[in-house]
């Protein structure tokens, strides 16, 4: 089973995330209030696939994708967005973002991502 | 707010969550108003909120506050990328806040399952006419220091790197037409993505729409009429269509091998100067921030050191506990075991009485949270009402971290802002007169919290004009209240009189209170956990209520006394006193009720067997046991045969099955697996 990360400083979308993953046979190995605590969490748990909110405090997904993208070049990242981020879209793609969900989405979204990208 | 059982998880998440955001919010726009201005810290925090709010709500549907919170977050998103001038920070302040309000309302609804469907139109007109004016009266700063990096349309495509040698191998030649699914939104950046993607395999691409980055209207030419793509490179069809096959929302591909020559005309547009100044300033922006990085890292790792954890959780944690200290109680009280010598048994015996009390105090203080946070709410309407009746007030708060179970804490959210209210409408006098009786202009409210015994005090003065005595009397007369003959009542009696429901002294009633109906609420909500409200008053110096709740419902310390076969359990904190009497120290009063001497004070006498009918040998006053209970002022003595003895117990409501029982207020098991009543004793003051 594919392991998953959630960096989300959300409760509520950290939560739909994980529930629509798991109703679609990934495992939620951990979760992320903020992209500093994420790249710690990746390092430490080394999941297969991670899912990355843009607006976080602390530290936000841009540059914990660039991080993490730095560390282990072959990471999987999906980046979640809101419709009018797109120059940080645009960025997160250039730094090794894999693909992007855009809020609010379904759950179908969620399982035609993961599908296609194969993961 | 209770978790209904059965609610979906994610709806009780997003109403916690929430709800807890707009608390904050709160919080940041009243004390900002007061330091007068938004700092950039504080216009980040409530953009941000917004902008988390409006996410949630999207998913979950929500459409009027996702509508509510867009046009909030727009605002400060102006607000903190242009830093307008003439702020007009009231004004400001007051959309923010019926914005909130309006999505309490709202959350409200989704509590209470009833349909989500305020309409905030007028409200976000308000707000944008706000945004518009502001725009007006601040245009925007011209991008005269913004480097713009011109770059040519067609630069991409033929050239060698400096790296890589051209490789001589025959290149076929492919166009697709991709066309994306519906609804999967942000069309131009995936047109984007697949092109960088594709770059993987090769340079010579092709594509129109060509201006897919900056221009947004290539989002409806992408959905009219697909994104085309021109491409070489040396893979097949089925190594091209299995590529295609990995990029997520295409709805449509079309693939073919084509031969350039015919083709290319389709995709070379005229030249365009594409800025790519967006992009340029966000790397910019990141050189100066990513030195900050690894500090941010050190922060993040001490993060975490608080989760919330779902209420209903808790309480089954505690009900477990509670049927463990029973437990432990009939494995070492047990009967079998009476009269048997066990050393090593008793010993094994404490160690475990010891741990399991141990446990239930960590469990119990779980459920303690403090106080803060309902005393944090009360700014609000302190701020609201000093706005509406245009008095000065300021409201201090002592004790704060004073701790109360959280199933108290929603019990006096309520009562504690009538009582604010009541404070300020009517306690406290308006500025002109305050200020021709010496008082300061500023009134002041204290909202103070802390531990008393068994119970949590928490009172709430104003240093207003005080209760009267004349007039409150002069009503309850009217109204043929009294109990008492009224020159024995004293003043606290007399004040007490303003809890009894329908009771007002206002002459008017104004759109927050004088309907006379809030007191007397207040005292019920308090006394449905337990606690009781009382008042005193200085006239011209102010007024103080407190409210006296115990630390938690559901476990008291007990003493169990037996009457007959029946045992009941008094909690201790009502008892003052347990003795033997002799005959000489009973009397009987003109009714012929039963009273009791002791320390030259004399008290009704209450035999519970005749009060519950139960049969017992002991009927004797001198035989028996007397117990002196007292709540507030009022105290009473009662009869039962004998102590059994004092223990924590857990108290368990009275089925429902079984109407209430006057006296009673709920049971509890014994360690021998019978069952002891718990006596209601403001119940029995009351009544006398």
């Amino acid at each position: 089973m594919k392991t998953v990360l959630i960096i989300d400083d959300a409760s509520f979308m950290r939560l739909s995330l994980k529930t629509m993953l798991e109703r679609n046979g990934y495992k939620v190995i951990g979760e992320a209030e903020n992209g500093a605590v994420g790249i710690l969490k990746y390092k430490e748990l080394k999941p297969d696939i991670v899912t990355m909110d843009i607006t976080m405090p602390e530290l936000d997904g841009i540059r914990a994708l660039k991080h993490i993208c730095n560390y282990d070049p072959n990471a999987t990242v999906i980046m979640i967005t809101s419709m009018g981020q797109k120059t940080f879209i645009l960025e997160a793609i250039k730094h090794g973002a894999k693909g992007f969900l855009v809020k609010p989405f379904k759950e179908e979204h969620v399982v035609e991502t993961m599908k296609k990208l194969q993961i | 707010m209770a978790s209904k059982i059965g609610r979906e998880p994610m709806l009780d998440m997003f109403i916690f969550e929430t709800l807890q955001q707009l608390e904050e919010l709160e919080q940041i726009v009243i004390s900002s108003e007061k330091t007068n201005g938004l700092t950039e810290s504080a216009i980040s925090e409530i953009f941000r909120i917004m902008h988390t709010i409006k996410g949630s709500s999207a998913m979950m549907l929500f459409n009027n506050i996702t509508s509510l919170s867009h046009s909030i977050e727009d605002l400060f998103y102006f607000i903190r990328n242009d830093k307008p001038q003439n702020l007009d920070n009231s004004e400001l302040a007051d959309k923010v806040l019926e914005s909130v309000d309006f999505i309490k309302v709202e959350m409200n609804k989704i509590s209470n399952d009833e349909d989500v469907d305020g309409d905030a139109m007028s409200l976000i007109e308000d707000i944008k006419m706000f945004l518009a004016q502001l725009k007006k009266d601040n245009p925007a700063v011209k991008i005269q220091d913004e480097i713009q990096i011109i770059k040519k349309e067609t630069s991409q495509k033929y050239y060698i790197t400096q790296s890589k040698i051209q490789p001589l191998v025959e290149k076929n030649t492919f166009k697709a037409i991709i066309l994306y699914q519906s609804g999967c939104e942000m069309e131009n950046i995936r047109a984007f993505t697949l092109i960088h993607n594709l770059k993987e395999l090769t340079d010579e691409i092709w594509y129109n729409p060509s201006d897919i980055i900056d221009n947004d209207s290539s989002v409806d030419i992408i959905k009219r009429d697909g994104f085309r793509v021109l491409f070489k490179c040396e893979k097949t069809v089925r190594e091209m269509n299995s590529f295609f096959e990995q990029i997520p929302f295409i709805e449509k591909l079309e693939l073919e091998e084509v031969s350039y020559e015919d083709e290319i005309d389709q995709f070379l547009e005229k030249r365009k100067i594409v800025l790519e100044d967006s992009i340029f300033n966000i790397e910019k922006a990141e050189k100066n921030k990513d030195s900050a990085t690894e500090r941010d890292i050190q922060i993040g790792s001490t993060g975490q050191s608080i989760i919330s954890v779902n209420i209903s959780k808790l309480d089954k944690l505690m009900d477990l506990v509670g049927e463990l200290v029973i437990s432990e109680a009939m494995v070492t009280q047990n009967p079998d075991l009476r009269n048997l010598v066990l050393d090593n048994f008793q010993k094994s015996a404490r160690q475990l009485k010891k741990i399991t009390t141990e446990l239930q105090d960590v469990v119990m203080s779980i459920r303690m949270v403090p106080i803060s946070t309902t005393f944090l709410k009360m700014n609000r309407i302190v701020r609201d009402m000093s706005k509406r009746l245009d008095k000065e007030v300021k409201l201090q708060l002592i004790g704060e971290e004073t701790e109360v179970d959280k199933n108290i804490i929603d019990h006096i959210s309520d009562p504690l802002m009538h009582l604010i209210r009541n404070s300020i409408d009517h306690g406290l006098e308006s500025t002109t007169k305050r200020v021709a009786s010496g008082k300061s202009e500023t009134g002041v409210i204290t909202l103070e919290a802390k531990n008393a015994g068994g119970d949590v005090l928490i009172q709430v003065k104003d240093d207003g004009a005080g209760l009267d005595r004349e007039k409150i009397l002069k009503i309850a007369r009217s109204k043929g209240l009294f109990n008492k003959p009224e020159k024995e009542l004293t003043d606290k009696e007399v004040y007490s009189f303003i809890f009894l429901p329908g009771f007002s002294t206002n002459d008017k009633v104004t759109e927050f209170s004088g309907r006379g109906v809030g007191m007397d609420v207040v005292v019920k909500n308090i006394q449905n956990v337990g606690g009781s409200v009382s008042i005193d008053s200085t006239p011209n110096v102010g007024t103080t209520i407190t409210l006296k709740i115990p630390l938690t419902l559901a476990i008291i310390d007990g003493m169990t006394i037996r009457v007959g076969k029946s045992r009941y359990t008094i909690p201790i904190t009502n008892i003052r006193e347990s003795i033997k009497v002799e005959e000489n120290s009973v009397i009987k009063d003109p009714n012929g009720n039963e009273m009791v001497f002791i320390k030259e004070q004399c008290y009704p006498i209450l035999r519970l067997h005749r009060h519950f009918k139960v049969n017992t040998n002991i009927t004797d006053i001198t035989k028996g046991i007397i117990i002196k209970v007292e709540v507030d002022d009022k105290a009473l003595c009662i009869f039962a045969d004998e102590l059994v003895g004092e223990q924590l117990v857990v108290v368990k409501a009275l089925p429902k099955y079984i109407k209430k029982i006057k006296g009673v207020e709920g049971c509890t098991l014994m360690g021998d697996g019978g069952i002891s009543l718990i006596l209601d004793i403001p119940g029995f003051l009351n009544n006398q």
